[in-house]
């Protein structure tokens, strides 16, 4: 008896040291280029910005063009993407093969060595064609980790009959505009009503105002970075932002933009600045709000120069995963994304194209229009490679929605400019 | 008799049976726990997360952290939203378990069958729902109470600390109380009746009844549950991370869960996340080392 209990003892033992054992992962190094033949490989896109239509031709062209592979694609939301690249990219048998990240997220990835070396892809990809203030900014030490994906600025849309009825036109200065839009409010009987739609932790339509008034968000500082929020231009642009959302937007003062249609279609937005392809969302018969739609009118948000004022550029890059083991295939699925099939899709959608030359398949409307001119004076956050950890931990949506919430602009600004500095250096 | 027991002791068997859970133990806690204080030794960001070699660093990242008066406001912040709600949860579970023990067989029923769902609810589902009600635009209670003819109209409740932690209260409090409920009404329901008849008898009144005899009698397992009251909530971080999204100031409304998920994976600093997650372990150590050593006591009785 105690015999047999001692093997059923061992026997127990030895099973679950088996199972533990299972766990443990081979770790090798990863592959830079090369990979199998055929492959399950995983793309991830973020957010609605791309069409159904683009996603279903990437699968169908992919999957024929490679018998035996597959391809899914996995949507994640722009909310939350630095943590969640963070921990996948960095694990083998996790990591998606291409992903999308925001223009303003690729520097910090591509430092860390997170995206494969695609600078011998380039000429191949488009060359001088690629939108090159992306291409840029994923370049560190002459190598280029990641390609433009597409641009889109925000800018502004405007309800036509809401204009007419309190006798407005379309601002051509910044002080025209903010009057416009405290204007709108204040013919609204609705409490809530946004005269200009500007929910308080919205910083990357606020930075338009910070950079029109001259300010920024960071300088380089010798060999690192400061805040620069604090700086006398800086504080004058916040300032707008304060008085735009106290006297001008109805938004809550800690909400982010991700859902202007609820609002706009509720009719409680007189003007909001957003990128193209939300117009695609308000016309959509089940989800948007066709005839109040069909009054809207765009403009690019203009400066105090008269000329469109610098907003954010919007957009994204496309990666491929340094721990991949299907680099081929990888970049394969990366030069469908950048074919004009592809991205005529994209431009048809509002986006506008990654490669200049089919800057045209925008088409020639007022949406086309505002497009161009919005991107013509557009800029990036600053160029440190620490940035997407100042997005990551949230400074810039604590100091806007404490702005919007009527806080002290310069005591605010200088807190913000002590944090950032942390980060970036 | 006593020739053989030492012959049992001998027998390989308990061992053979202990080892392969204190090896899973070890390999699921000590791992971590090794690659934590490895890591809080060290300046480990995204770069080194991708492959390069990290450099050590000494206490470094705990000066950095000490240093930070930031870290002790989290830390007393941590500490007092953990002792109100683990009073909270204690006093109005062991409430409604001790209205248990008096309810008829349905009102019972039903009241088990409400708890036990409110159990069930997986925590994201249930965030969704606690968003939705206190929505600014669309919420439920603003509208409510506007309909009730107070001005609540687009009032934010996540925008003020101390609103957001009364909201957070709330949440947290709701998802508990069933755990204590049932634990302590289970414990309840061995409570001998003979005894408290005896008491009676003899002249105790309802609450000296509670106090001398039917306390004493659950104590062991009020004592667990609050010991496990204390750790859950000390750890909390599902609730706060989901209604800072929500709304509220990030900076202002962190606990030691959120601060260090913010170093570590949203900041990319994974050092000194890993160091300020050595002070949540100590902090876990202190608050519950009383109630260990009240229950190693009961034991050795």
């Amino acid at each position: 008896m105690v015999r047999i209990k001692k093997i059923l003892a061992i026997a127990a033992v030895t099973a679950l040291w088996g199972v533990t054992s299972a766990c443990g992962s081979d770790d090798d190094s990863p592959a830079t280029s090369g990979g199998p033949e055929e492959a399950d490989m995983v793309v991830w896109l973020n957010g609605t910005d791309t069409p159904q239509e683009a996603r279903d031709w990437l699968k169908e062209t992919f999957e024929k063009e490679h018998p035996g592979s597959t391809l899914t694609i996995e949507e994640q939301e722009w909310d939350g993407l630095v943590e969640r690249l963070t921990t996948a990219l960095s694990s083998e048998d996790q990591t998606p093969d291409v992903v999308e990240v925001g223009n303003t997220q690729a520097p910090t990835f591509t430092t860390a060595g997170a995206f494969s070396d695609l600078t011998g892809d380039l000429d191949e990809l488009g060359g001088d064609d690629l939108l090159q203030g992306f291409v840029e900014g994923a370049t560190g030490d002459g190598k280029t980790y990641a390609v433009p994906y597409y641009a889109g600025s925000t800018y502004v849309f405007y309800r036509k009959d809401l204009f007419d009825r309190a006798g407005l036109e379309v601002p051509t200065t910044m002080d025209d505009f903010v009057a416009a839009a405290v204007a709108l409010k204040e013919d609204s009987d609705q409490e809530d009503f946004s005269g200009y739609w500007l929910p308080g932790q919205d910083w990357r339509d606020g930075a338009a105002f910070l950079w029109d008034a001259g300010g920024d968000f960071a300088a380089p500082d010798g060999e690192g970075w400061t805040g620069t929020l604090s700086s006398p231009e800086s504080i004058a642009g916040l300032t707008t932002f304060q008085t735009l959302y106290e006297e001008a937007s109805g938004a809550p003062a800690d909400a982010n933009e991700a859902d202007p249609v609820t609002p706009f279609c509720a009719g409680k937005i007189g003007m909001m600045s957003r990128p193209g392809w939300v117009y695609g969302m308000l016309t959509d018969p089940e989800a948007g709000c066709p005839d109040l739609a069909e009054k809207v009118g765009v403009f690019a948000l203009p400066g105090s120069d008269g000329g469109p004022a610098p907003v954010l550029l919007g957009g994204s890059d496309i990666a491929v995963s340094a721990q991949t083991p299907n680099q081929d295939l990888a970049r394969d699925i990366v030069a469908l994304m950048l074919s004009d099939e592809y991205q005529g899709i994209l431009a048809d959608a509002g986006l506008t194209p990654a490669r200049e030359s089919l800057a045209s398949l925008l088409g020639d409307d007022e949406f086309a229009q505002a497009t161009i001119e919005a991107a013509s004076n557009a800029k990036l956050t600053p160029a440190a490679a620490n940035w997407a950890t100042v997005e990551g931990t949230r400074i810039l949506e604590d100091l806007f929605s404490q702005i919007a919430q009527g806080g002290d602009v310069e005591e605010l600004a200088s807190d913000a400019d002590e944090r950032i500095t942390e980060e970036l250096n | 008799m006593a020739r053989r027991q030492p012959a049992v002791r001998r027998t390989p068997l308990p061992i053979g049976l202990v080892l392969p859970a204190a090896a899973l133990l070890a390999l699921a806690l000590g791992y971590p726990l090794g690659r934590q204080v490895v890591l809080s030794l060290q300046e480990f960001g995204l770069a080194q997360q991708f492959g390069r070699p990290p450099e050590w660093v000494g206490l470094g990242n705990y000066r950095e952290l000490v240093g930070d008066s930031y870290l002790w406001t989290v830390v007393g912040r941590t500490v007092a939203f953990c002792f109100v709600n683990a009073a909270l949860t204690m006093g109005i579970g062991v409430g409604i378990a001790l209205l248990m023990t008096r309810m008829s067989r349905w009102v019972r029923i039903a009241v088990q069958s409400g708890l036990l769902l409110t159990w069930a609810t997986p925590v994201v589902a249930a965030m969704i729902v606690w968003q939705f009600l206190f929505d600014t635009d669309y919420g439920v209670v603003n509208a409510v109470l506007t309909g009730l003819g107070w001005d609540y109209d687009g009032h934010s409740w996540l925008i003020e600390p101390m609103s957001f932690f009364t909201i957070a209260t709330m949440i947290v409090v709701w998802m508990s109380v069933p755990f204590v409920v049932f634990t302590t009404y289970a414990a309840l329901t061995q409570v001998p009746d003979d005894v408290v008849e005896a008491a009676e008898i003899d002249g105790a009144g309802a609450w000296q009844r509670f106090v001398h005899v039917v306390l004493p009698t659950v104590r062991p397992v009020l004592l667990v549950v609050l010991l496990l009251q204390i750790i859950w909530d000390l750890r909390v971080f599902t609730q706060i991370y989901t209604l800072q999204k929500a709304g509220g100031i990030t900076r202002d409304t962190n606990l030691l869960g959120t601060y260090i998920y913010t170093l570590g994976i949203k900041g990319g600093d994974f050092g000194t996340a890993a160091a300020a997650a050595m002070f949540m372990l100590v902090l876990t150590v202190i608050l519950t080392a009383p109630y260990v050593r009240v229950m190693l006591r009961q034991e050795e009785d």
